[in-house]
């Protein structure tokens, strides 16, 4: 009786112990960058996004200096809260990943889908995940609300995106089943993609879902939301692969963004479903 | 006149983009006010500091690429033209290469490969290399073009004044060759200019890179990407101005002032007076007269009457072969020739005629034989222990300039960039470093003494054949040389215009100049000539007076041709 009383004590206070500690590793700690993550510094850590891309990342209409976003505000969180500068870089997406390989920027973080082909150079620390919407004409005339009615349309999506495969997919399924072809028109960029929809040069714009839904909202005589897939496809930061002090600072700092509701804040100042948010993890293959 | 020309055309050019605009507004149903006020918001974005800002960055880009390009483009571009095949296909393959990959893969490769094995570029940095490696590329072929439109006569000129291959190429070449050069160029920077858009793959932040982004933002494409193009054309329209400025700075055919030299390339403002106005030919002097004739004397250069060796004659030619390809030119020519003498050269074309002369001053290198000018090989030295061979020097253009022989060509061959006195000034200065008064004033002189003092400043084009020959002798007397090389110097003269130069001939052979002289003037020849050498078939049949060799040739071949050539 009277021992498990002290132990019962002792895994109190070990039990508080471990509380305080985590308590610790869950709040920022600018001032203690040499000791949590070495190599970072004094550095600038280089982020690389497309600021074609909102609602994720793009150019403030107030200021085109400054880039704003939810994923460029969680960048500068998240940094921030390690204790480490940041410059933006910025070039066309499909430049990112090779520039992020060759260590021309220390991190990409603009909508960047983990698949097992990416994550063979670069490791992913998802924090959401995402749904991928078909945006067509206004009122939707060909009346596309699923992804299978794709056969015999045009489709168009961003170069080197997995919404591109998707289509990509989605064509072969049509052929395999002896239906009309479906047209595929990669496009430079989501505003180029976008106006082939408003031009009717291409039936729908396959990009990502929140971005689909923003540009519905924005011009409702112009788009509609075809339909929308969860695909259970996550979105994460891409590090290349062996740079640990740099994944560290990310997820330690994306864990204390989602502890402390800034992930949620930010999502829900840029339109973004918050229940998209997703546990952080980090996948390296 | 001009200004209200240009005035018109702005506004033109403003009407028809304010109409394209139009177009596609109204065929979206847009009210008035709202084309107006996009309009308005177009022109707020040409003021943007962010597309601005973007807008220098290509600028940039294109500034520095363009500089490294054009030098390493000329550089390709004499690798192309070196008789080296080495070089030649080194330069051949690096414009195959670089022409024949897309662009867009090379910066992704200089950006994102190159770090792997250690160098690492900045954005603008890769760019700047990119572009420039591209652009040295296109431009080689722009040069070689250049330089391959400029007629080869202009060469030959240079090399018989002693001017090097470097100094031709820098003062002769490029100059007149910028005029077919310019076009090209300003094409690729204008494309250059438009296409540092294809580097924004490797975070280049420029103009059309940041105006998608705003459009990526606001989606106002058409005010966005309408003040993007407004900024480009201004751009362009700065490249297009530099062009036209900088072709009529190299158009040599107008009677102008030099305006700018720098490292050898002249260029030059246009004369005062507007060139439709009729140009005031003084009226060409007489004959030239005995007395500035007999000032030529003074010019013979106190070295052609050095001592030399007594027993050797002044030009030596033993035993000359040259072939081109196959054919035999000339087979074993011997022919001596003495201080002050007057020797003419007669024969059927393709006898050899000119070809010996091109040997003498060593424009043409010899198979076998020697050659000796005043006792000394021009560009030759005899091999240790060969048994009189000789091998050519490795700076042939110092030797000729040392043996100092004038050559004046049948298509005179002046420098037709620059005027008449420039003409003689440029071998003085550039080869013998004669300081400019001095040259210039040696240049007058020898205008004077034939005929042609008022015509100093005319360029070549603006005289007639005769008064450019009379010019090519001046400048060939410039050089003080102790021996004249004439190659059929009226052949290409209108009848009338043929004693002016033979007049100026005629005084030389009076105050004792060595003159070999290829023609067919037989009265010039029966006048002048000491000697008379007839050539046929590579082979020097007969040689004697004039009175023997044309009154009485003793040659079944000499007979034939002086029948034909009399008649």
């Amino acid at each position: 009786m009277f021992m498990s009383k002290t132990i019962r004590l002792l895994l109190c206070a070990v039990t508080g112990l471990l509380i305080a500690q985590g308590a610790s590793a869950q709040s920022c700690e600018p001032s203690k960058v040499a000791q949590k993550y070495p190599s970072l510094a004094g550095k600038t850590i280089k982020i690389g996004v497309d600021p074609e891309s909102p609602p994720y990342a793009f150019r403030d209409s107030k200021d085109f200096n400054k880039i704003i976003g939810a994923d460029a505000d969680m960048a500068r969180a998240v940094f921030a809260c390690a204790g480490v500068k940041t410059e933006f870089f910025t070039a066309g997406w499909s430049g990112l990943l090779p520039a992020l390989g060759a260590e021309q920027i220390d991190v990409m973080w603009d909508l960047l889908y983990y698949t097992p082909e990416r994550a063979k150079q670069t490791s992913f620390i998802t924090y959401m995940q995402a749904g991928t919407g078909g945006l067509v004409a206004a009122g939707n005339p060909k009346k596309i609300d699923d992804i299978s009615k794709l056969c015999g349309l045009t489709v168009t999506a961003g170069i080197g995106t997995v919404e591109l495969t998707m289509a990509q997919a989605q064509a072969a399924k049509c052929k395999a089943e002896n239906k009309p072809a479906v047209t595929i028109m990669p496009s430079a960029d989501i505003a180029s993609g976008a106006r082939l929809v408003a031009s009717h040069r291409a039936d729908v714009i396959m990009y990502d879902l929140a971005l689909v839904d923003g540009l519905a909202k924005q011009n409702p005589q112009l788009y509609t939301r075809g339909f929308m897939i969860t695909s259970g496809m996550k979105i994460g930061v891409g590090v290349k692969k062996g740079n640990a002090d740099v994944i560290a600072a990310v997820s330690d700092g994306l864990k204390i963004m989602q502890a402390n509701q800034t992930q949620k804040k930010i999502f829900q100042q840029y339109d973004v479903d918050p229940s998209l948010e997703m546990p952080i993890t980090l996948l390296t293959q | 006149m001009n200004a209200l020309r240009i005035q018109h055309r702005v506004v033109g050019a403003l009407g028809m983009l304010a109409m394209l605009a139009l177009h596609p507004a109204m065929a979206a149903d847009l009210a008035g006010v709202q084309v107006l006020d996009g309009f308005k918001e177009l022109a707020d974005y040409v003021g943007s500091p962010f597309l601005l800002g973007g807008a220098w960055i290509a600028v940039k880009i294109t500034l520095l690429a363009m500089s490294i390009g054009l030098v390493l483009g000329l550089g390709l571009a004499l690798m192309r033209l070196s008789r080296f095949k080495a070089l030649n296909s080194a330069a051949w393959g690096y414009i195959w290469f670089v022409r024949g990959t897309p662009q867009l893969l090379q910066l992704v490769f200089i950006f994102d490969a190159l770090p792997l094995i250690g160098l690492r570029f900045d954005e603008i940095t890769t760019a700047v290399i990119g572009f420039a490696l591209n652009e040295a590329a296109f431009s080689a072929e722009l040069f070689r073009a250049g330089i391959l439109s400029v007629n080869r006569s202009q060469s030959t000129a240079a090399a018989a004044l002693g001017m090097g291959p470097l100094l031709t190429l820098r003062r002769i070449i490029l100059p007149q060759s910028m005029r077919a050069v310019i076009p090209g160029l300003a094409n690729d920077t204008i494309g250059m200019l438009k296409l540092t858009s294809i580097a924004s793959v490797i975070f280049v932040n420029e103009l059309t890179f940041r105006s998608q982004q705003v459009v990526g933002q606001n989606f106002k494409f058409f005010t966005v990407f309408g003040a993007a193009a407004v900024i480009y054309l201004f751009l362009t329209s700065g490249i297009s101005l530099v062009q036209v400025w900088l072709e009529r700075l190299f158009d040599h055919e107008r009677d102008r002032k030099i305006a700018f030299s720098w490292f050898g390339l002249r260029a030059s403002t246009r004369d005062v007076k507007p060139v439709d106005a009729p140009v005031v030919v003084p009226v060409d002097v007489k004959e030239p007269d005995a007395n500035d004739h007999a000032w030529i004397g003074t010019l013979l250069p106190a070295e052609s009457r050095t001592p030399r060796h007594c027993d050797e004659p002044f030009v030596a030619c033993r035993n000359v072969w040259k072939s081109y390809d196959k054919r035999e030119i000339l087979r074993g020519v011997d022919l001596s020739i003495a201080h002050g003498e007057v020797v003419v050269i007669l024969g059927p074309s393709g006898s050899g005629k000119s070809t010996l002369l091109r040997l003498i001053n060593h424009l043409e290198p010899l198979d076998w034989g020697t050659i000796k000018v005043d006792s000394q090989y021009v560009g030759y030295r005899e091999i240790p222990g060969g048994g009189g061979t000789v091998r050519p020097l490795h700076n042939l253009a110092r030797a000729r300039a040392e043996a100092r022989v004038g050559m004046v060509f049948q298509h005179f061959n002046l420098f037709s960039h620059l005027s008449a006195l420039d003409n003689i000034v440029e071998a003085q200065r550039q080869v013998y470093a004669v300081p400019r008064a001095e040259a210039e004033a040696l240049g007058r002189e020898l205008l004077k003494s034939v005929g042609l003092a008022a015509h100093a400043d005319f360029l070549p084009h603006r005289l007639s054949g005769g008064q450019q020959q009379r010019v090519a002798i001046a400048r060939a007397l410039a050089i003080k040389p102790k021996l004249m090389l004439f190659d059929e110097p009226t052949s290409a003269l209108d009848p009338e215009l043929v004693g002016e130069v033979l007049g100026v001939m005629r005084a030389l052979a009076d105050v004792g100049m060595t003159m070999i002289v290829v023609t067919h003037e037989i009265r010039f020849a029966r006048d002048v000539a000491d000697r008379v050498v007839f050539m046929d078939g590579g082979e020097v049949i007969e040689q004697g007076t004039p009175e023997q060799v044309i009154d009485n040739p003793t040659h079944e071949r000499t007979r034939k041709f002086l029948n034909v050539v009399v008649n």
